[in-house]
């Protein structure tokens, strides 16, 4: 038994150490002024049209985008603050899954937060 | 514990499951860019997306996905469908590929590949469709894989290469892959490749050339391990230049308009073999442009029924020093009217020299002159075992008139209206040049002739026999030279139906080995020099027996030569040297009548040897280098079977009584056999 736990330790810690050099749950987009999104890779689409990305329910504008890349953390900057306010006008949310959420199921993470002024990502503290 | 395990399970496959792809879909094609590869992926006015050095025009892009396909550095996959195909490309040499698709017709441009060299492309084909093809053009290395692919082209090549470097064209393991063309297209072959083919793999491909050949390289061609059929050809099985080696493998043509395999040279000279030199760093065969057929193992069956057709030709040398060979061709000669001469089917067939080392070749030829091998330089055989068949006639054409079955004699007409069928023919005489020549230092040789005017073995030079077994029952000669013909050692076994057994144009020189030949009647006979042209017959050592008689005017020494003209035929001999047995020999079935009873030395004429009285059989005569002794009748058993039957040497005699045998005093001249 302890053979056999000894054996699954090295077996899971070589995998742990591969799986963390291969594995990048974020796809981050970062644009011309030098904000950052990062979306999670699970199960993403990305289409474009009109000269748009859309990116699960991202939504982000060719034109501005300078790049992409991988990432194994999130690397969303220029998060701004939304009040109540802002919140009660937001039409949709969506947690990083791009699953639909309302608001009272918002807990502690990244939402992105599809408002009448525009689509922002907001971190629930 | 249970529970553990499940947790542990999961865990793991948590954990597998973590590396992401990105793949980026334009039209049919989709590009594979693993997550660990990407880095910065640059976006520029919004019109063009750069990925691993991979600029896409963002509106060709459909859509992008992320998942966690595991990705294969170097391939990409072309999977046909019905009329459509779909292209994979591995990000990593996304940057290299330019693919086109229309329908099932895959076009694929690779640019520079130095990222990559050192593991190249690799183009996986899978999948089936009655109408696509794989084109590839570009200038580096590359790999095409088959993978159980079915790919038939209704406008022209199914593979057509136009990239002039090595390409490996691979049938993976347990697959069977499909090619064919169309009929009356304007390609060079079903599978086309102006580069260097090295076609291998461990599974099966079948090739179909409706238009001009199955195969054709402007380059050399390789074959090792894969099971290779062509089932037919309008013209050639394989067709390359510069060189062709077959290492290992099945390769089965049949079918074919023309030859089995032909390989040509490049250029306009020979550079000749070009072997390995470590301090050089020079591989073998590199920058070789020889027109040469190299085949090391495998086994090779290869069926043409045309006119004239070769099994495989080639216009450098052939080098068959293992595998297993066989040839066999049923169509008759035909009239060439570029030559002015007629051209005759062969099994094996080169301009330059023509080596056997080893392996295993059977070598059938039924069309009327056909032959078994042939070279035009110097054939030897020093090891291996040779079996030819040849049972076509005497082929006529003057350009007007055809007949495959002559009958008529060809001493007043011109060489260039018939083919003698012959199963074996080295070198070349042109008036009185002789070029080439044929030497058996080892190896098993057996040569069957039946048509008319068919001789054995032929050199247009000297013939030389050091070793190995001979054994030849042919129509005409059973061996032949044009200049000297020298037996030093091995076994030989010469027997003519209809002319000498052993004949020489020049000398004939016998110093060792052991001969047993058989001649026609009179005035053929069993040993014969050029006495006619003061040539001589010498006789210094060895162990001889001639039925029908030798060369008047021979000149015998270094042991003792004695005959009989009394014997039975089809009946088991024992000839002793002294008191020792030499070997156990069987006489021919039948004897030919000498017509009048000259000694040993041929058909009576002036001067003709001593004895005389022949009672209407041919003479036999043998030669050991102490006294020779002959007992008829024996039983033989165990030993080593020789010349098919007709000789054992080692075993055990028993029974039998002493044949009276008389003594040649040598010295004597007068024509003998022709």
């Amino acid at each position: 038994m302890k053979k056999l736990f000894m054996l699954l330790a090295v077996a899971i810690g070589t995998l742990t150490a591969q799986a963390e050099n291969d594995d990048y749950p974020y796809l981050t987009f970062e644009t011309a002024d030098g904000a950052k999104i990062s979306i999670s890779t699970a199960s993403l689409t990305i289409n474009i049209q009109d000269g748009k990305l859309m990116a699960g329910s991202m939504e982000l504008t060719l034109a501005d985008l300078s790049k992409m890349y991988f990432s194994t953390s999130d690397e969303t900057t220029g998060i701004k603050e939304v009040n109540t306010t802002t919140l009660d006008e937001s039409a949709d949310i969506y947690d990083l899954l791009g699953r639909k959420v309302t608001k009272d199921q918002m807990r502690r993470g990244i939402y992105v937060v599809k408002t009448k002024s525009g689509i922002r990502k907001v971190r629930v503290k | 514990m249970k529970k553990l395990t499940t947790l542990i399970a999961a865990l793991v496959l948590t954990i597998a499951a973590g590396a992401q792809t990105l793949n980026v879909q334009v039209g049919n094609v989709t590009y594979q860019f693993p997550a660990s590869q990407t880095g910065e992926m640059t976006y520029t006015n919004g019109e063009t997306l750069t990925i691993m050095g991979k600029a896409f025009t963002i509106s060709d892009i459909s859509s992008m996905t992320v998942d966690d396909t595991k990705v294969t550095d170097n391939l990409v996959s072309i999977a046909y469908s019905g009329t459509s195909a779909t292209v994979t490309v591995a990000g990593n040499v996304a940057q290299y590929v330019t693919p086109t698709i229309s329908g099932a017709y895959v076009s694929i441009a690779q640019s520079n590949t130095d990222a990559v060299d050192k593991d190249e492309i690799t183009y996986q084909l899978s999948g089936t469709t009655t109408d696509g093809q794989f084109a590839l053009s570009g200038s580096y290395k590359c790999t095409v894989s088959l993978v159980d692919v079915d790919l038939t082209c209704t406008t022209g090549a199914a593979i057509n290469i136009t990239n002039s470097k090595r390409i490996q064209l691979s049938a993976k393991k347990n697959t069977t892959n499909t090619l064919t063309d169309c009929a009356n297209g304007s390609q060079k072959a079903c599978v086309y490749s102006k580069g260097q083919l090295q076609i291998q793999g461990n599974g099966t491909l079948n090739v179909v050339g409706n238009t001009k050949h199955a195969i054709k390289s402007g380059d050399y061609i390789s074959i090792k391990n894969l099971t290779l059929n062509i089932t037919g050809a309008v013209s050639d099985g394989i067709n390359c230049e510069e060189y062709l080696l077959i290492k290992s493998g099945t390769v089965t043509i049949s079918g074919v308009g023309d030859d089995g395999i032909q390989c040509d040279l490049g250029g306009d000279s020979s550079t000749g073999e070009i072997l390995a030199d470590e301090a050089k760093g020079i591989e073998a065969h590199d920058g070789e442009d020889s027109g040469n057929v190299y085949i090391e193992g495998g086994t090779i069956n290869v069926t043409c029924t045309a006119a004239a057709a070769k099994g495989i030709k080639c216009a450098g040398d052939m080098q068959i020093s293992g595998g297993d060979i066989n040839v066999k061709t049923t169509g008759n000669g035909k009239w060439d009217s570029d030559d002015a001469e007629t051209k005759a089917a062969c099994g094996l067939s080169c301009d330059g020299n023509m080596t056997v080392s080893g392996g295993s070749l059977t070598l059938a030829s039924s069309g009327s002159g056909g032959k078994g091998m042939k070279c035009d330089g110097v054939m030897t055989i020093s090891d291996g075992t040779v079996t030819v068949v040849t049972s076509g006639g005497l082929y006529f054409n003057n350009g007007t008139t055809e007949n495959t079955n002559y009958n008529s004699d060809t001493d007043r007409i011109s060489s260039s209206y018939y083919s003698s069928p012959k199963g074996i023919k080295a070198g070349v005489k042109s008036q009185s040049t002789y070029a080439g020549g044929l030497v058996i230092t080892g190896g098993t040789v057996s040569v069957t002739t039946s048509g008319r005017n068919g001789e054995g073995i032929e050199s247009k030079n000297y013939l030389n026999i050091t070793g190995g077994q001979v054994t030849v029952n042919s129509y005409d000669d059973a061996i032949n030279s044009a200049q000297d013909l020298t037996i030093e050692g091995g076994y030989v076994y010469a027997h003519a139906t209809n002319n000498d057994g052993l004949d020489a144009n020049g000398n004939c020189y016998i110093k060792g080995g052991v001969v047993y030949a058989v001649g026609s009647s009179s005035p053929e006979v069993a040993i014969d020099a050029n006495s006619e042209q003061q040539k001589k017959l010498y006789i210094t050592g060895g162990t001889i027996i001639a039925v029908g008689g030798l060369e008047s005017g021979s000149s015998i020494s270094g042991g003792t030569c004695k005959y009989t003209s009394s014997w039975t035929s089809n009946s088991w001999y024992a000839l002793y040297n002294g008191s020792d047995l030499a070997l156990a020999f069987k006489t021919p079935a039948s004897s030919s009548s000498s017509g009048g009873g000259g000694g040993p030395w041929g058909g009576g004429g002036p001067g003709g040897g001593p004895g005389g009285g022949g009672g209407g059989s041919q003479q036999l005569v043998v030669y050991t280098s102490s006294t020779p002794a002959l007992q008829s009748g024996v039983t033989v058993s165990d030993g080593t079977e020789y010349f098919g039957g007709m000789a054992n040497v080692g075993g055990t005699v028993t029974g039998g009584s002493s044949v009276t045998l008389s003594t040649y005093s040598g010295g004597n001249s007068g024509p003998g056999g022709h």
